[in-house]
């Protein structure tokens, strides 16, 4: 908590605040190249080598080609210019498509679309740790089957899947394979020149980049449909005029992750085994997720005989997310932890720490006092049960 | 877009019950179900409740709401647990509709402390 906010925020992993380099820049190519980039003049290309760089700076970050990426404005726009655009062009081929029960809204409201519109779907339910095999991923193929899309690190748990293993399995069976790394992208490494993904999405705003502007990386030789229509810019796919400085202010952001995901992965390593260490106490605790594997900038964890809502009020000043987090202004339990096997009680009771850059020691240690004073707070109001 | 879920008297309630305990081997009224349990216990003197406290585990309406009811009614003639208006509640609390069942039921928890008061004192 600084000393010019009255709250300390842990939910780095629904945004992130705007790098201060990546904010300079912005500003400069605000002014420096706001012509648009699809123009043939000067001042257009100047724009457009602003974009190129950006595209540049984005594939150094994930081993890609620059030219497999369309600008879009978030990893939901992505998520359904893939999936959509990707099962509509392949239609006469097949209609069967594979997805998990715990993708993020923005997957699976673009599934339940396609369903109602004649496509079948297969819907993988996930371990208790949130990973879903091989073997039952390989299993729900079909000769049919044109499209998979699996999330690498989940929202609300922080379980990375083995999206390398599962690639490979689409590969084998000619199936598109779509990665939404909106979670993923600028946090772990990636290396799309060897892994086989065909698709994949990304939101700058979730690695210290501006909201409002993601990227769909589409490898070489994949087709899609494009969802809009209008001008002929990014190859039809996915026309507008770009915005030039949101795009730089990716690009930027690309960059400095690239040069500190290292750094970062032991620093959230070390912070949340000491959030862990320090909430512990109260008991009841269950982490939901993998508790050893999972990426280490979350910890999302349930508690014995605490109501859910009075908990997230009682750990004010924290920011954090709750069960109910891929809507936070809903009270239902989150589905993602349902499908994990817990309870609606557990999946209510559920906080999601999320740590990011400006994440402290001293940070911790609130937070964690925090927790402790909420839960039992919360525990001593409350009657015996009757039954 | 986010607005506050609470108001303030929700907040200072929440944050500072001043009700919250046991009367000691006072009348009780309880309630389970709808995701929540509330135990409220009495002690009457002369037709008067002479001390009244709660204890709760739901949201934080339902906790600022018994709270708001021990408040209201300590020190009150026993008979006035009739008069628990479900609909001045929600107003005060400013409580979200879809929680209206949950404030139904602490009325019927109030009732029937009224009643275990009227058969204990």
């Amino acid at each position: 908590m600084t000393a010019d906010s009255d709250f300390l925020y842990l939910d780095y992993a629904a945004t992130t605040p705007l790098d201060p380099q990546v904010a300079q820049l912005m500003q400069e190519v605000h002014t420096s190249a706001f012509a648009n980039a699809g123009s043939t003049h000067r001042a257009g290309r100047r724009s457009a080598a602003v974009v190129g760089r950006a595209a540049v700076q984005l594939g150094a970050l994930l081993q890609a080609d620059p030219d497999c990426f369309l600008w879009t404005s978030g990893a939901t726009e992505s998520n359904n210019l893939a999936i959509a655009g990707a099962a509509k062009i392949r239609a006469h081929r097949g209609k069967h498509l594979v997805t998990m029960r715990t993708e993020h809204k923005a997957v699976v409201d673009v599934f339940i679309a396609l369903e109602k519109q004649g496509f079948e779907i297969s819907w993988l339910t996930p371990d208790a740790n949130g990973h879903v095999s091989s073997e039952d991923f390989e299993a729900a193929l079909r000769e049919d089957t044109q499209l998979a899309s699996i999330m690498h690190i989940n929202n609300e748990t922080g379980v990375v899947q083995d999206i390398a293993a599962l690639g490979a399995i689409c590969r084998e069976h000619d199936v598109l394979f779509h990665v939404d790394g909106a979670q993923s992208v600028g946090k772990v490494h990636m290396d799309l020149d060897t892994l086989p993904v065909d698709l994949l999405s990304l939101t700058a705003h979730k690695f210290y980049g501006p909201s409002g502007i993601g990227a769909l990386y589409i490898a070489d030789g994949v087709h899609i449909e494009p969802l809009m229509f209008g001008g002929g810019q990014q190859r039809r796919l996915r026309p507008g005029s770009l915005p030039v400085d949101l795009i730089a202010g990716l690009g930027a952001a690309a960059e400095v992750a690239g040069n500190r995901i290292d750094k970062d992965l032991e620093k959230f390593t070390t912070l949340r085994e000491a959030l862990w260490r320090g909430i512990q106490d109260v008991g009841g605790l269950q982490i939901n997720g993998s508790p050893d594997s999972g990426y280490p900038g979350i910890l999302n964890v349930s508690v014995d005989d605490v109501e859910g809502e009075s908990l997230l009020l009682a750990l004010e000043p924290l920011c954090v997310a709750a069960g109910s987090a891929c809507n936070s202004q809903s009270q239902e339990p989150s589905y993602v932890l349902r499908a994990l096997g817990r309870s609606d009680f557990e999946a209510q009771s559920a906080v999601r720490f999320s740590l990011g850059r400006p994440t402290t020691r001293a940070d911790i240690d609130i937070a964690a006092a925090t927790y402790r004073n909420a839960v039992r707070k919360l525990r001593d109001m409350a009657p015996e049960r009757v039954a | 877009m986010s607005a506050d879920p609470y108001n303030s008297r929700v907040r200072e309630y929440f944050a500072n019950p001043q009700h919250c305990g046991d009367v000691a081997d006072g009348a009780t009224g309880f309630f389970e179900d709808q995701g929540m349990r509330i135990r409220l216990t009495a002690e009457a003197v002369n037709g008067s409740i002479r001390d009244m406290r709660f204890r709760a585990w739901g949201c934080p309406h339902v906790i600022a709401a018994a709270e708001a009811a021990c408040r209201q009614f300590e020190g009150r003639p026993v008979a006035e647990l009739e008069q628990f208006s479900t609909a001045q509640i929600m107003e005060d609390l400013a409580v979200p509709v879809e929680k209206t069942g949950r404030i139904l039921a602490l009325e019927d928890t109030v009732r029937s402390l009224g009643q275990a008061i009227t058969d204990r004192f």
